[in-house]
């Protein structure tokens, strides 16, 4: 019976090096709705801090968040992230911190892009809505131990 | 320690190993001991208890020829053992091994460069991965980013919307509806 120690020396830097690069991801995702409105009953008020970072830039009165989730994508592989009714996120890991966002707006394609995300940094995709209100879908990579992989 | 010096003593004058100047002087101190003289008796039954029961032996050739005999074996061998190593084939798993040992070390080395020299992922700081591939039709896209909040902003506008996407002037378009 031949060794196959020399075989599996061989392949050990080969697996390392592909296992490294082909991780999943997981990421957690923001719907928010910009408004003047101070309050309104239905939502809760976004996450601080990244309502805090949006007050930078824009002049809306309150963010509120409509939904969120924190899913896991394995690597090459595509999972959809349903905002809302009418808005879907599908997101392709392309690996080595690259994604792939199709925003998908009321069963149409609204945009598609390939983004690099990075651990504390936002990737948000925007734009206006009715009644001087914007939506904001905001991206992060997270911690894989805060995935829920619920739709 | 001397009374064990006489035990051994008094055991060699009874296998008769002892000069005969030696050997008078423990028969005399036999004669005159009594323990020696119960040492004496006790080593001769057992000397005569393992004679009677060991196992005899017969060798087919003479004791010298025998030993000739092997001694001509392991000459042979000893010749033989360096040619033989030297002259033999390599077998295929010695060359396997040969082989992919090396190979196995420097993959290893070639893997553990490439990580080295592997470029850090792109910081989101200039987002130069960034790119819009696609749009409806009916959409225009506007990526910043802004290094103060670490944000990377994907701004989507209606195209029939004359205005920039600023708070202060929003225009009624649907792109995404909220509800």
């Amino acid at each position: 019976m031949p060794s196959l120690r020399p075989l599996f020396l061989l392949c050990l830097p080969f697996w390392l090096a592909l296992s490294a690069s082909a991780a999943d991801l997981t990421l957690e995702a923001h719907l928010i709705w910009a408004s003047n409105e101070s309050s309104d009953p239905r939502y809760l008020p976004a996450p601080a801090d990244l309502s805090g970072k949006l007050h930078q830039i824009y002049k809306w009165n309150t963010y509120f968040e409509i939904t969120n989730q924190i899913r896991s994508v394995p690597a090459k592989e595509s999972r959809d992230f349903r905002m809302s009714d009418k808005c879907v996120l599908k997101i392709k890991n392309l690996g080595d911190s690259r994604i792939e966002v199709n925003c998908i707006g009321q069963g149409k394609q609204v945009s598609k892009g390939v983004h690099t995300v990075t651990p504390g940094q936002w990737v948000v995709l925007a734009g206006n809505a009715k009644n001087n209100t914007a939506w904001f879908i905001s991206l992060r990579p997270v911690d894989a131990s805060l995935a829920t992989n619920r739709q | 320690m001397k009374q064990q010096q006489q035990h051994l003593k008094l055991q060699a004058w009874v296998d008769g190993e002892l000069p005969d100047g030696e050997a008078r002087r423990l028969a005399a101190l036999v004669a005159e001991d009594t323990a020696a003289q119960a040492l004496v008796s006790e080593l001769r039954a057992l000397q005569a208890a393992m004679r009677g029961s060991e196992m005899t032996r017969a060798v087919p050739d003479s004791r010298e020829f025998y030993w000739s005999k092997i001694q001509r074996q392991i000459e042979r061998e000893a010749r033989q053992a360096p040619g033989a190593a030297a002259a033999a084939p390599l077998s295929w798993l010695r060359l396997w091994q040969r082989i992919a040992l090396p190979l196995a070390a420097v993959a290893a080395a070639a893997c553990v460069a490439l990580v080295a020299v592997k470029p850090a992922p792109p910081r989101a700081v200039a987002s130069p991965g960034d790119e819009i591939m696609a749009t409806s039709e009916a959409m225009d896209t506007m990526t910043y980013h802004d290094q103060s909040t670490g944000l990377t902003i994907v701004w989507l506008q209606d195209k029939n919307a004359a205005a920039p996407a600023d708070a202060t002037s929003i225009q009624d378009d649907n792109s995404i509806d909220t509800d």
